[in-house]
């Protein structure tokens, strides 16, 4: 089981290599658009730095949907999906590895871009680490939340907009949590229940979601 | 892994009163065959008979409307069922940024890989020697075809389901498949095959499955 995991996961991590500039594209998505406020709000810097924390999150949000689209597609489109899911091993550990090759693959670098952005728009002091601790635990949630998604729509046509519309709501309560956990901190206040939030969050999704997503998978393909 | 040895395991495929339905309208059935171990059963039908809708049924991908199927004793798409199966279809599987080499590594690592196999050799046997490090989707349909059939020959699994094995394939990749599953059925392996019966089969064929619409 191990062993296919591992398979699983230097596929993905291979296939991701062989087209390294599809990674890249989330990362400038990003970057122009966190560039587009000061452009748009004026540069004054209590403002930008007030909304620096949500301009960040709500920006690494809609980078990742970009790419969200094509977890399973390829997938589909070659038929590796059916082999996958014909595969004598459990179907939600094969799922797990495709999400957590996503997540590194996608959300990683954006991880570590996102400290710019926010120091661009004046984000300063004790809230950085917290952004970045947000970001460490808001990205794999919307990871493995938008893959269940991802997994329901898989054979739909046209099914990037119909993610965005699906994903976004259930996106609400982890901007909330890391946004508030990030606005707290520049105000000097506590921080730690709304990361804690996000923390438990993570968790049960961690267990729960690779087992919904085989479930999606395997209704998609009967049909 | 299961180990034991072929003639103590459970029927490959039983099949009693198996009909397909999609939407009220029936695709094919009622079916009742048996395939047992050392045997290569052929499905025949025209176009649109339901022959590949029958793999996927006994794959377990297709939930069947009536009737049962058992595969090595248990439901297919079962764990004891996926054991033992591996499929070829259509759609080959193959990622096309990956090499022939690292897509029989992939499925080896899924799957599991037959002792004694060695996936070089492996695809010297199919002919694509030479061909081992460029990406598959430079290959022709017909070398995409060979890896995949290379992939098959790897894997553990005691039933092969595959569906128009001889599509894009030259005359010695016909001959070619017809030796692979020689050699299958000779170590105690049992596959069901469709053709839509243009291409002859080899001498072989035990059992044949004939699919009306």
């Amino acid at each position: 089981m191990a062993a296919a995991f591992r398979a699983m996961l230097q596929r993905d991590l291979l296939l991701a290599w062989r087209r390294r500039g599809d990674a890249l594209l989330p990362v400038l998505y990003a970057v122009m658009v966190a560039t587009l406020f000061p452009f748009a709000l004026g540069p004054e810097h209590t403002l930008l730095a007030r909304i620096s924390g949500g301009v960040v999150l709500v920006t690494v949000l809609l980078s990742m949907l970009l790419s969200l689209d094509a977890v399973f597609r390829g997938d589909l489109e070659d038929g590796a999906l059916e082999y996958l899911v014909l595969a004598p091993q459990p179907l939600a550990l094969l799922v797990a590895a495709r999400m957590l090759a996503y997540w590194l693959v996608t959300a990683l670098p954006l991880i570590a871009v996102a400290p710019l952005l926010a120091y661009m728009l004046g984000l300063e002091g004790p809230a950085q680490p917290v952004l970045l601790l947000a970001l460490l635990l808001a990205t794999p949630l919307l990871a493995l939340i938008g893959s269940v998604l991802t997994a329901l729509t898989v054979g739909t046509r046209r099914s990037g907009m119909l993610l965005a519309l699906m994903l976004l709501p259930l996106a609400v309560p982890i901007v909330i949590f890391a946004a508030g956990a990030v606005g707290a901190a520049q105000q000097g206040l506590p921080w730690v229940a709304p990361v804690a939030w996000l923390a438990a969050a993570l968790a049960l999704a961690v267990v729960l979601a690779p087992l919904a997503c085989a479930t999606a998978l395997r209704i998609a393909l009967d049909s | 892994m299961m180990n034991a040895s072929p003639d103590s395991q459970p029927t490959p495929i039983d099949v009693r009163g198996l009909v397909y339905e999609r939407r009220d309208e029936r695709v094919f059935g009622p079916l009742d065959f048996t395939v047992e171990a050392r045997t290569i059963a052929l499905v025949e039908g025209d176009n649109g008979s339901g022959k590949t809708t029958l793999l996927r049924v006994i794959a377990g991908l297709l939930r069947a409307s009536a009737g049962e199927a058992r595969v090595f004793g248990s439901a297919p798409g079962s764990d004891e069922a996926r054991a033992g199966t591996a499929s070829l279809g259509h759609l080959l599987g193959l990622k096309g940024d990956l090499t022939p080499r690292e897509n029989l590594h992939l499925g080896m690592g899924l799957y599991g890989c037959k002792p004694g196999e060695d996936p070089d050799a492996m695809l010297c046997r199919v002919g694509l020697e030479g061909f081992g490090d460029e990406p598959v989707r430079t290959l022709s349909a017909g070398q995409k075809k060979r890896t995949a059939l290379a992939r098959l020959a790897l894997l553990p699994a005691r039933l092969w389901l595959l569906d128009e094995p001889y599509a894009n394939l030259d005359r010695h990749g016909i001959a070619l498949v017809n030796d692979l599953l020689a050699v299958h059925a000779a170590a105690g392996g049992a596959a069901l095959v469709t053709s839509h019966g243009a291409v002859s089969f080899h001498q072989g064929v035990a059992c044949t499955i004939r699919l009306t619409p």
